[in-house]
């Protein structure tokens, strides 16, 4: 089983699956654009002002999405002895940083217009700040630590430490009072977001996942090169 | 109706900025990534070049890999 996640079947794997996203990526990128900043109608309290959500929460979501994956795969690289695990993880790693960044800033963006202020700290806010600075210390070990041993079991502390933060971004908003609004979509319940606004929401998610699936097989692909080129002459 | 899609009742600068910064960030990541990506591929090749050439035969024999890299390469350039 563990012979499916070879560099080499994985790599070849890669190629196709980013060829496939190039065809389709600019297509969906403006037909959801068209609905997030045209079509769909502007908010009765908000106005356009909730347009802001439309890259607000995607990337607020697939920040937190990519951390969970790192600390899973961190997880299981150190239980089943995976290196590979860690080269998927140093390549998702920015793409989080990015979507995590963007939530930040595009929420102070949102942040000025509907509540006033450009920066509170509150839970959700200061916990997705640390989120970030727990990928920035995750990359920086990737970086600077030149021991492979020792940069494993560092990054995967950070993983584990991150992880604890998880729950805390998500739960933030109902353990205490927050200006942040609470979570308007949950799986499973009826959502207070009307469709007009939930289909571009979902394209828009649809987007980043793709460019985030798009710049990790370009980073991931890199890695591998990288350590086919170290073997190149045992080969 | 084109005023009201740019300043949106006054919003337009926030949104703009929104996705703009999403849009310029998202691109800038791109070009990166795609720039190293280019240059390790150039680096391999160079490395395959510099081998005997048996060795490199073998190499490009044994590692799907190398040879896909090859193969994008040349369709490149």
């Amino acid at each position: 089983m563990f012979n499916f996640f070879s560099p080499t079947n994985i790599f070849l794997i890669l190629s196709r699956i980013q060829k496939f996203i190039n065809s389709i990526f600019f297509p969906i990128l403006i037909v959801s654009l068209v609905f997030a900043l045209i079509l769909s109608p502007p908010d009765r309290i908000q106005g356009d002002a909730m347009r802001i959500m439309y890259v607000h929460v995607p990337s607020a979501w697939l920040g937190l999405a990519c951390f969970s994956a790192i600390t899973v795969l961190s997880i299981l690289a150190f239980i089943f002895k995976i290196k590979n695990f860690f080269y998927i993880n140093k390549s998702l790693a920015p793409i989080g940083l990015l979507f995590t960044f963007l939530a930040i800033v595009t929420g102070s963006l949102w942040g000025e217009p509907t509540w006033g202020t450009w920066w509170v700290w509150d839970a959700r806010l200061t916990s997705m700040m640390f989120l970030m600075f727990f990928y920035i210390s995750y990359i920086l070990c990737f970086k600077f630590i030149k021991k492979e041993q020792l940069m494993l079991k560092v990054s995967s502390l950070i993983a584990i430490l991150g992880a604890i933060n998880l729950p805390i971004i998500k739960y933030s908003v109902d353990w205490w009072t927050t200006l942040h609004q609470p979570a308007s979509i949950k799986l499973g319940v009826s959502n207070s977001i009307h469709s007009t606004m939930m289909l571009p929401l979902l394209s828009m998610l649809l987007v980043l996942v793709l460019y985030g699936a798009l710049i990790f097989l370009m980073k991931y692909k890199t890695e591998i090169i990288r350590i086919k080129k170290k073997s190149i002459k045992r080969l | 109706m084109m005023s009201n899609f740019i300043f949106m009742n006054g919003y337009g600068i926030f949104v703009w900025s929104s996705f703009g910064l999403v849009l310029i960030s998202g691109f800038i990541l791109f070009l990166k990534t795609r720039k190293t990506l280019k240059k390790y591929e150039k680096e391999f090749l160079l490395e395959l070049q510099t081998l005997p050439e048996a060795k490199k035969k073998h190499v490009l024999e044994n590692s799907k890999i190398a040879n896909k890299i090859l193969v994008e390469n040349s369709k490149t350039n």
